[in-house]
């Protein structure tokens, strides 16, 4: 497998839109799977899909996707599908016609996109009566699902999706997750933006975090969170007295801070030896002195990365 | 007397019916309105403001008929819209005010309670900015300001956390818990969000359909279901499961140390921890698992057809 | 020292009447309308003809004067048409004025889909558009009848007793006239902005929606070769109604005339057919149907 047709690349990618910065200095190298790019608003996320789709030229650096540049128009756009952000549509037009309207511009045949916009359909769970409703009458919901239908129709090998979960009530949330991870599965470069962090855990194979315009980090969560090493970990031990599981974790010599909680039930330990930790607190729930209820890591997570990185000086106001 | 009562709800619009005979009362402090799209959410919310009529039965906010009080119940309701809805030409402090006293308070206690809503969800010195300058996060802002001036009885929010970064929504869902523990106001929140509404309400409505899949207790749901236990572990899972079972518990085990175990009353978590010594495992996460949110949700959809379930109703 | 918490509290002081509740819109709506420098600027032209009647009329009631500065030109007599002409003038200030600030009214709220917060406040549909109506209507009103009764007042004043007597009429005539254009204008404007996405658009309608009957009118006129297609004609209907409210002779022959009764439909379906348009317009939510 030749790692340049396999992969998504940007090298030293820089895009200014005159004098207002999109991304600086960007270089990524993405595998098949499924990415997730986390950031504030404005951070360079949709710049980044831009780049990635083609849609805007790098003013320095290169982009290419799967070995190809956008340049080379025709093939480029026949591996690469775009769900966008924004909510507009032509006018009048029914959901399905929408579709087959995409994917007649890749010069397919009539029946050949017949029956790929129904595939589509299918497959993002668009009821087919409704597919044939005006998308004017559509709620949000159905929207996004369209939208979805028409990025994944032509089969792509680069899926970029900018928050496709908008909109989309729990179930269809767990639906669209399971499909991108499929996708994810199968090969396909499946690049998304999202803000909701607990379920760009379950889905991501990496994480990207982006913001002012650059990269932060990237990598696999746990990968990413064990590089920030001025932050020990951190967990929450939920325990009947947490005083008391305090002051032996103190003794012990393997807690760097300890934080009771609000309730008064639980402690937030940070240690810089995790496994040395669970040993020892093991030890002490079996002693049977403290009655320990829940332990749980409290930041091997995108949202703790997100507030160690981003933080809110990140999100301007 | 009850938040929200519905006596045999039913809404036509364009034709069809959106609303089909929804009937039950509502009580929480905050009330979390769930289902899935198209199920009849913002149909509901826009019949409790007096957007549309119903076409058959009846609805109550805080006690007032939707039919023929409703200028009273918009005196005593403050709305935020999922979408944009703002006046792009006014500045911030203008346009809360303006709010303000449409809801009936007279210009200077208006201004001053303008300002204190504006500091209260934390917008600055962009108050003085004109709306259409303002990010997605600042309009979601303003949104709650404008509802909260008046000083509402009820606080409906569409979709709060709608295009929040992380910071944002976190900021927001904590303003929500606030508003909660503050006490004067209810709070009827509509989301897609299962963990915004699982940590802001402590009762919820799951539409579907047009008809009530569920009315349930979230607060009573979290304090039953003690003894479920999930854990993370490391070494052999299968040994310990052997022992817990030996022990007189349901024990699985999964792939990844995971394992899942129901115990009898008489056992506790120290039990857990004493076997994990003797088979030589250590356990790196446990916790109770609470019947959460999501699982009541599926089960609601599970019901085709939508009969009601009381899955627990406060007496 | 102390510390102060600011946490959220309810409000529990007076509130105000909901019959108010519409004047709040018309305050804001004025503030919108006015806060524009066009606004002024088209104030300030629409008074300049009154500026210049001013002095008309000082001069017809001041022979010396009159003679200095005319020496000797035809006389100059204030009576119903002069009047009617300047009522007409200032009517058609209050056209232009309207095309401006009507869309300001009702344009930034459609615009940025402010209904649905608007209307989740106790003001109904109908009290929303009395608002704004109301706003309209004041801010017309500085320009027509109110500026017309000052004239009329001063003439009175300068004039000799007997004229002040005979033409008391007057006031009626100019009031219920204005009022009457006013409504009219208001109602198409609210209309014609609720309609039309963007405001200069929404301005050119309203001069269309006012002209463009006339032209067809006139057509039809020439075609079916009869006069009731003046009835079509705004500047026409109007003049004519002004005309006889004011009891000055009328300008066209006996068998053009237009009898009251027609020309009270054609406006009461205008009316009728704005507020068709309103009641479609503004709501909180649309239904979208298929």
């Amino acid at each position: 497998m030749n790692a340049a047709t396999d992969t998504i690349r940007f090298e030293n990618v820089s895009k200014f839109y005159g004098e207002v910065l999109g991304v600086n200095r960007i270089t990524l190298r993405l595998e098949p799977g499924v990415t997730t790019l986390v950031g504030p608003n404005g951070s360079g996320k949709t710049t980044l899909m831009n780049l990635m789709t083609g849609l805007v030229q790098p003013s320095r650096g290169e982009v290419s996707v799967l070995g190809l540049k956008p340049s080379n128009a025709t093939e480029f756009f026949c591996n690469v599908g775009y769900c966008a952000q924004f909510d507009s549509f032509p006018r009048g037009l029914t959901g399905f016609q929408f579709v087959l309207d995409s994917l007649m511009l890749f010069g397919m045949s009539d029946e050949d996109a017949h029956g790929l916009a129904v595939e589509a359909l299918e497959r993002v769970q668009l009821d087919a009566a409704a597919a044939h409703r005006k998308i004017a009458g559509y709620s949000k919901g159905m929207r996004q699902k369209v939208r979805l239908a028409q990025a994944v129709a032509h089969h792509p090998r680069v899926l970029v999706l900018d928050e496709p979960l908008n909109g989309l009530d729990p179930m269809a949330r767990a639906e669209s997750l399971a499909l991108f991870q499929e996708l994810g599965r199968q090969g396909m470069h499946v690049v998304i933006s999202s803000h909701i962090l607990d379920e760009v855990d379950r889905v991501s194979d990496r994480v990207v975090l982006i913001t002012g315009g650059y990269l932060i980090a990237q990598g696999n969560i746990h990968e990413v969170r064990q590089e920030v090493r001025d932050k020990p970990m951190q967990l929450l031990v939920r325990c009947d007295s947490p005083e008391l599981l305090a002051s032996k974790m103190f003794a012990v010599n393997h807690c760097v801070e300890a934080r009771l909680h609000a309730d008064g039930r639980g402690v937030f330990v940070r240690t810089g030896d995790v496994d040395q930790f669970y040993r020892i607190l093991n030890e002490i729930a079996v002693e049977g002195l403290v009655k320990i209820e829940a332990v749980a890591p409290f930041d091997d997570n995108a949202n703790a990365i997100y507030q160690y990185l981003i933080g809110s000086e990140g999100g301007t106001v | 007397m009850g938040v929200i009562a519905l006596d045999r709800l039913e809404v036509r619009l364009g034709g069809r019916t959106v609303l089909n005979g929804l009937t039950g009362e509502l009580r929480g402090r905050a009330i979390g309105l769930l289902g899935p799209n198209g199920a009849g959410k913002s149909t509901l919310i826009n019949t409790l403001l007096g957007f549309h009529e119903p076409s058959a039965g009846g609805a109550k906010v805080l006690g007032l008929d939707v039919r023929t009080d409703r200028m009273r119940i918009r005196e005593s309701v403050g709305y935020m819209p999922e979408n944009d809805s703002f006046i792009g030409n006014m500045n911030g402090v203008r346009f809360v005010r303006y709010m303000a006293e449409l809801a009936g308070l007279p210009p200077a206690a208006a201004l001053e309670r303008a300002h204190e809503a504006l500091f209260y969800v934390g917008l600055g010195e962009v108050r003085y900015r004109k709306i259409r300058t303002y990010s997605l996060g600042m309009k979601q802002l303003i949104k709650l300001a404008q509802a909260l001036a008046h000083g509402p009885k009820l606080l409906i929010l569409d979709e709060p956390t709608n295009g929040l970064d992380p910071m944002a929504r976190q900021r927001m869902v904590q303003l929500i818990k606030e508003v909660r523990k503050e006490g004067s106001m209810h709070m009827l929140i509509s989301s897609h969000l299962l963990r915004d509404i699982d940590e802001t309400c402590d009762e919820v409505l799951i539409l579907n359909k047009g008809r009530i899949a569920a009315i349930s207790n979230i607060e009573e749901e979290r304090r039953s279901h003690r003894n479920f236990i999930e854990m993370e572990m490391t070494g052999s899972t299968e040994a310990f499961a052997e022992k817990m079972r030996a022990l007189g518990c349901e024990c699985a085990s999964f792939a990844g140390g995971r394992v899942k175990v129901v115990m009898p009353d008489a056992l506790s978590a120290r039990d857990l921890y004493v076997t994990a010594a003797e088979t030589g495992v250590e356990i790196r996460r446990i916790q109770q698992r609470r019947d959460s949110l999501e699982d009541i949700f599926l089960r609601a959809m599970e019901y085709e057809g939508g009969r009601v379930e009381h899955v627990s109703l406060p007496a | 020292m102390s510390v102060f918490l600011h946490d959220y509290r309810p409000y529990d002081g007076v509130t105000t009447s909901l019959w108010r509740r519409p004047l709040v819109l018309a305050r804001y709506g004025m503030a919108e309308a006015w806060g524009s420098k066009i606004t002024t600027i088209l104030f300030i032209a629409a008074l300049l003809p009154c500026v210049v009647e001013l002095v008309m009329i000082y001069l017809a009631d001041n022979p010396v004067a009159r003679m200095l500065v005319l020496r000797g030109s035809p006389v100059l007599v204030i009576n119903e048409s002069f009047f009617v002409n300047v009522l007409e003038t200032q009517c058609w200030f209050a056209l232009v004025l309207a095309a401006w600030i009507a869309p300001r009214l009702v344009s930034f709220d459609l615009g940025d889909n402010a209904l649905p917060i608007l209307l989740s406040h106790p003001i109904s549909r109908f009290g929303y558009v009395l608002g704004k109506f109301i706003a309209l209507a004041w801010s017309l009103s500085y320009v027509t009848w109110m500026p017309v009764l000052v004239l009329l007042v001063y003439q009175c004043y300068a004039s000799p007793e007997p004229w002040a007597m005979a033409h008391l009429g007057l006031a009626f005539g100019i009031v219920v006239g204005s009022l009457l254009w006013i409504v009219v204008l208001a109602l198409i404007g609210l209309a014609v902005s609720s309609w039309v996405k963007w405001r200069v658009i929404a301005t050119g309608a309203m001069f269309a929606v006012v002209f463009v009957p006339a032209g067809v009118g006139g057509i039809t006129d020439a075609i079916l070769r009869t006069h009731w297609g003046l009835l079509l004609n705004v500047p026409v209907v109007m003049t004519e109604i002004w005309r006889r409210l004011l009891g000055a002779p009328p300008l066209m022959s006996p068998q053009l005339e237009l009898p009251n009764t027609a020309m009270a439909v054609v406006l009461l379906l205008a009316g009728l057919a704005c507020i068709a348009v309103l009641n479609a317009r503004i709501r909180a939510r649309e239904v979208v149907r298929g």
